[in-house]
């Protein structure tokens, strides 16, 4: 199971980008955050988010040979992606959250596996 | 044709989807869990889970074909792996019978401990919802194929005019309104759509491109002079060897080339090939696992060696990324493999079953969004027509439905003597017999009575499983031998997953009588059709 460890990031990092990514839009900042979303801010989310989502695509590259690891990871863009969607409404803030814990847990159990 | 373009391709998403979505739903799922099918074939074989890969194993298997078949053409050995537990033994007998003989020979399973013959109990197991997926049962081959075809078609169509019909994809990307009937509906269709797009859209062009010489035969025929089985040797040749049996001779040990070919490639020998055993003439092939790739090499590809088998030296070292590949086959490997995910270690399996059951989701909740639709549309005093009890029911059939028969295949797997007669023909009646029913069911009780009943019993059925399983198998969930492969013990956690999520899609459905804050007239109590089944529901 050596590809679980870059796998959890890969995913974990898809996560953080796409909720990055609604951070930036209306509806789903005020969800998360509870406050407005100062247009200026926009680029504060969106930019972090596509380099997040672009991280766990290099992530994927280290796992899969080229084609598969771009499938893979549009793919894992959906398994991250659909949590969030079921979240938002329900659990906003903990979905924010987890936006930041998932990597920093995935980075550690990475950095564990890879020690020991 | 006052219409707009977008209503266009509404109206064709609407009713493309509709006419073969209960198909489609059945593809989706029995396919999602042909990700799975030889773990689902191991499970359903209790025979061979105590067994394991040792040392030893090879050795075992050789004097098992030796003592069945001496004088065979060929041999072959499939050792264990992630994927099975029982060694698989092969042979070409020696006379092919007259018109009786199958293409790939005698075969029997092997356990890898004690090198006994192991004769599990008969089923179809997961080649049965396999084989489902692309040519459905008991009808004519090719039409079921065409029929499926057809359906993949529509499902193409159906994507394509999803994607214009969505007004906001990137606006409502995000997006979920949870507790507003049909709008709920919408965005849970939109969401498993639009995410897994690329999913849906590659399952559904790499299953027409499995189907191109069935749908576009005339380009074959014309360059091959209507001579298909030309094209297909030379195409998707299988390399058979015509090479005569020479006169007896031994054998090398096979141990030490083992250790030879496994050096080589820094991987474990999967498959171990004999042609013309106990002969002077005898070829050893060793064959490990191919590298994940996807589009760079042609079918049965596996790195190779061959030694001759009376001096152990080594005649041939093949491995299949140098093989030159042209653009046009690297496309059509590229959505083929990334169909079946033949390629896949366990993860990524599973990461494929997520896309499954993800394409399941949105297959599923496209069905119900349609009679939520309908349904919301109804006005106060007025009845659901005919039609739309009908759709009602037949989604039940094709969701619940479906789900209950796949789990009492499972049951009956477990339930019925081992020694029945056609036992694996049984089995699968249990399946039909039970889709049948819920059929019937359904179209009885098109209504939110009728959902809760199938739910329940789905729900039931599925808990069942691991339940029935401490009292029939020496595998089950609370034995150390069901972790020690680990696809055994996750089939039962995946039947519990399933049974909690029917749990809650009950709960849910008993709570709630009504949609909350549906708009517009609510229709009469009794007439209400399910609008809170969650999406995730799948094997």
């Amino acid at each position: 199971m050596t590809m679980a460890p870059p796998l959890f990031l890969a995913l974990a990092l898809a996560y953080a980008g796409l909720t990055s990514l609604s951070l930036a839009m209306k509806r789903h900042h005020d969800q998360v955050m509870g406050r407005k979303l100062q247009p200026e801010r926009v680029r504060y989310y969106r930019w972090p988010g596509w380099l997040l989502l672009a991280l766990s695509l290099w992530v994927t590259l280290t796992v899969w040979p080229l084609g598969l690891a771009l499938f893979m990871a549009v793919g894992l863009v959906a398994i991250a992606g659909l949590p969030l969607v079921f979240l938002l409404p329900y659990r906003a803030r903990l979905a924010g959250r987890l936006a930041v814990a998932l990597p920093v847990l995935a980075m550690l159990t990475w950095s564990t596996v890879a020690l020991a | 044709m006052n219409k707009s373009f977008r209503q266009s391709m509404a109206w064709l998403h609407t009713w493309t989807g509709l006419l073969l979505g209960w198909l489609l739903v059945a593809i989706f799922i029995t396919g999602t869990s042909a990700y799975f099918r030889e773990e689902i074939t191991l499970w359903m074989q209790p025979e061979v889970h105590d067994s394991t890969l040792q040392p030893g194993t090879v050795e075992l298997a050789m004097a098992a074909l030796n003592a069945k078949a001496p004088d065979a053409k060929s041999w072959d050995i499939n050792l264990p792996g992630a994927r099975q537990t029982a060694v698989e033994l092969r042979w070409q007998p020696a006379k092919q019978p007259e018109n009786g003989g199958r293409r790939r020979g005698e075969q029997m399973l092997m356990d890898a401990d004690s090198g006994e013959v192991v004769a599990p109990r008969a089923t179809r197991g997961g080649n049965f919802f396999y084989r489902f997926h692309f040519e459905l049962y008991g009808i004519d081959r090719l039409w079921a194929r065409l029929l499926v075809c057809l359906a993949t078609m529509f499902m193409l169509i159906a994507i394509i005019s999803g994607v214009i019909t969505h007004k906001k994809i990137f606006k409502d990307f995000f997006t979920f309104r949870p507790g507003k009937g049909q709008r709920s509906w919408l965005d849970a269709h939109n969401a498993t759509a639009v995410l897994a797009l690329p999913y849906h859209f590659m399952i559904t062009y790499s299953g027409l491109l499995l189907f191109m010489t069935l749908i576009m035969p005339w380009g074959i025929d014309a360059a091959y002079e209507n001579d298909r089985r030309a094209f297909f040797s030379e195409v998707f040749s299988r390399g058979e060897d015509s090479a005569q049996p020479g006169s007896p001779g031994q054998m090398v040990a096979v141990g030490p080339l083992i250790e030879q070919t496994e050096t080589r490639f820094g991987k474990p020998v999967e498959r171990i090939q004999l042609t013309n055993p106990n002969r002077d003439n005898a070829q050893i092939t060793l064959r490990v696992n191919r590298d994940p790739a996807v589009t760079d090499r042609q079918r049965g590809g596996d790195p190779t060696q061959v030694f001759q088998g009376n001096t152990g030296e080594l005649i041939d070292t093949r491995i299949p990324a140098n093989d030159p590949v042209s653009p046009g086959w690297r496309i059509y490997n590229f959505f083929t493999s990334v169909h079946m995910a033949r390629f896949a270690d366990p993860l990524t399996r599973w990461l494929f079953f997520l896309f499954g059951v993800a394409g399941s989701a949105m297959t599923v909740t496209g069905m119900l969004l349609w009679v939520s639709k309908r349904t919301q549309q109804l006005r106060r005093d007025q009845q659901p027509d005919r039609a739309l009890k009908m759709v009602n029911g037949l989604n039940m059939a094709s969701i619940t439905g479906l789900m209950l028969a796949i789990a009492a295949y499972f049951l009956a797997n477990r339930l019925l003597p081992v020694t029945l007669a056609a036992r694996e023909d049984r089995e699968i009646q249990v399946f039909f017999i039970v889709w049948l029913v819920s059929l019937v069911h359904g179209l009885l009780r098109p209504n939110r009575h009728g959902w809760i009943e199938q739910v329940a019993a789905a729900s039931l059925l599925w808990l069942a499983i691991p339940a029935v399983n401490i009292f029939t198998t020496a595998s089950h969930l609370f034995t150390p031998l069901a972790w020690q492969h680990a696809a055994i013990a996750s089939f039962d956690l995946v039947c519990l997953i399933l049974a909690a999520l029917g749990g809650y899609t009950l709960w849910r459905l008993q709570r709630k009588p009504l949609p909350a804050k549906a708009r517009g007239a609510r229709a009469p109590r009794r007439a209400n059709t399910a609008s809170e089944q969650p999406a995730g529901e799948s094997p």
